[in-house]
């Protein structure tokens, strides 16, 4: 008996605790795929967003370094080994497109100062040269003092002398001076003289001028009333003509109207069955209503000719002439719209 | 497989923007897909361990050893035994608990009503919770389009008050309806493939115990007739 299998012991299940984390994996493989295909399909419009990237250039300060070389070339041709570094910093980009402009800004300055520093670096050191050799020179000059103190001695004489001369041109000068104001004197009250009569002269001038400027004036209004009244002859003329162009168009239409209307009336009449012996002449008069293309929409009798007969076979002769024959001016229809018919008995 | 209509359209965006129920509807088919594909993995192991157990134990057996030995290994080692193993272990522990010379007609048939009792409790245990995936695979499709009907009927009842409409109006609320029925889909397909799958391993290995268990018989019955 104690051999005997117990009925219910469990089964030892193999690795179900892996298998909850398989399906955890599928789900999350699942969600990552979804999400990375949807934000896939999104990247263009989110390559619109620039502000991410305003942050970034600081810590891509390498390519800062790398790619500033390239425009240094410019001035001095001296930085030839960062050359070829350059396309080191194209692969780091491409994944921000419009910062780029932002970047190179800060670059420039900084390769920009080292220039003019080597150069300004190079430039005093050579300017001390071209100072020695000027200095050398007061000191050759120096070595003969008693020279000097001969030219000394020489120039205070020479500076002597020209105090005189200068002592004398100042006496000339004044007489010179007063001379001069006296010719200036002189001058003046000529010049006034001469002043006085320019203007006399100018005054007439501009009398003169006014005068031809009103004459000028004067012909020109002449002119312009004569172009006026030539324009309103040549619109009168036009205006006639139009009226006489209106008036045969009118005539044109009034004569279409009427023989299409007259067309209808024969029209109508041609299907009357005129009722026989009826005394005298009897007029009946319907007001058709008409629908473009010639169709009948409304028959009235406006004024019976005292015969109902009579009335009668109009009015179906009326119905029996549709279509009524209209112009082919769609223009025209508004005259027929509403047709007042009068048919007499005899003709 | 949800339309991106605008660029904010991202898949957590349609998710977190859908309206409570699709919400719910979505929480419940996570939960079903999550389980579902717990059980394909916890039976894809059991049945493959059930099959290899089932191979070596009728390798072992058809070469000819001892059954007493083998029942023996077979009892002491009895939660790591396979089906077949259990199937085995029954029928011969009550084939030798008749004492010899007593009816081998009736030892024969308790023998057989002990091995089949074993055999149907070994086909429960590998066919448990194969129901659970053809469940999943059923009807979780109908839960997936049930959320996505109502929130297209949401997105289409806010036309109604939008004097000029628009696709743009309708897009994203379907957009996010049909992420529910997406969900669906991705936990009905797999549990209906491995239905099917385990289904038919299962029925293989139950010819499999059949045939064992009338073949056990067969040398059963000879081992008491000599």
């Amino acid at each position: 008996m104690s051999s005997s299998v117990p009925r219910n012991f469990p089964h030892s299940e193999p690795r179900s605790l892996l298998a909850g984390v398989l399906a955890v994996l599928v789900h999350l493989l699942f969600i990552a795929l979804l999400v990375f295909g949807v934000s896939w399909k999104d990247h263009p419009p989110e390559g619109m967003m620039v502000d991410i990237w305003t942050e970034l250039p600081k810590p891509v300060q390498e390519p800062v370094k790398t790619q500033a070389p390239p425009k240094q070339p410019k001035p001095v041709p001296e930085p030839v080994k960062p050359e070829p570094e350059p396309p080191k910093p194209e692969p780091v980009k491409p994944e921000p497109p419009k910062p780029e402009p932002p970047k190179p800004e800060p670059p420039k300055p900084e390769p920009a100062k080292p220039e003019p520093q080597k150069a300004a670096v190079a430039a005093p050191v050579k300017k001390p040269d071209i100072a020695m050799k000027q200095k050398p020179e007061p000191v050759k000059e120096n070595k003969p003092d008693l020279e000097e103190q001969k030219k000394k001695e020489q120039e205070k004489i020479k500076e002597q002398e020209k105090q005189k001369e200068l002592e004398k041109k100042k006496e000339l000068e004044k007489k010179k001076g007063l001379e001069k104001q006296k010719e200036l004197e002189k001058q003046k009250e000529l010049e006034k003289q001469q002043e006085i009569a320019k203007q006399k002269e100018a005054e007439k001038q501009k009398a003169l001028e006014k005068q031809k400027e009103l004459q000028k004036q004067k012909e020109k209004e002449l002119a312009a009333q004569r172009q006026r009244e030539q324009e309103a002859k040549a619109q009168r003329e036009a205006e006639a003509q139009r009226a006489a162009q209106q008036a045969a168009a009118r005539n044109q239409i009034t004569g279409e109207i009427g023989k299409y209307k007259a067309l209808i009336l024969a029209k109508i009449r041609s299907r009357i069955v005129m009722p026989p012996d009826l005394p005298g002449n009897p007029v009946a008069e319907f007001s058709v209503t008409l629908l473009p293309g010639g169709d009948i929409l409304d028959v009235r009798l406006s004024k019976s000719s005292g015969h109902a007969a009579f009335d009668s076979a109009v009015e179906r002769a009326i119905f029996l002439s549709k279509p009524l024959p209209l112009p082919p001016d769609p223009a025209l229809f508004n005259e027929f719209r509403n047709l007042n018919i009068t048919v007499h008995y005899r003709e | 497989m949800s339309t991106t209509v605008t660029q904010d359209m991202s898949f957590l965006h349609l998710i977190t923007s859908a309206s409570v129920l699709v919400q719910l509807v979505m929480l419940i088919l996570i939960l079903i897909s999550l389980s579902s594909w717990w059980f394909i993995f916890r039976k894809l192991f059991v049945i493959r361990y059930e099959i290899k157990k089932t191979d070596d134990f009728e390798d072992i057996f058809w070469r000819g050893v001892d059954l007493n030995a083998l029942h023996q290994r077979i009892i002491s080692s009895r939660y790591e035994s396979g089906s077949l193993e259990r199937i085995f272990a029954a029928g011969f522990g009550e084939f030798t608990k008749h004492p010899a010379g007593s009816d081998l007609d009736a030892v024969m048939e308790s023998t057989r009503r002990a091995m089949r009792a074993t055999y149907q409790r070994e086909m429960d245990y590998l066919e448990s919770h194969l129901s659970f995936l053809a469940t999943v695979g059923s009807v979780s499709p109908y839960i997936g389009l049930f959320g996505t009907v109502w929130g297209i009927m949401n997105s289409f009842r806010s036309l109604s008050s939008v004097t000029q409409a628009t696709i743009a109006h309708v897009a994203p609320g379907i957009a996010e309806a049909l992420i529910a029925t997406a969900m669906g889909l991705f936990a009905a397909i797999p549990a209906v493939v491995a239905y099917n799958r385990y289904a038919s391993r299962t029925d293989q290995l139950a010819t499999r115990f059949e045939s064992f268990m009338e073949e056990l018989s067969n040398v059963l019955q000879r081992r008491a007739a000599e």
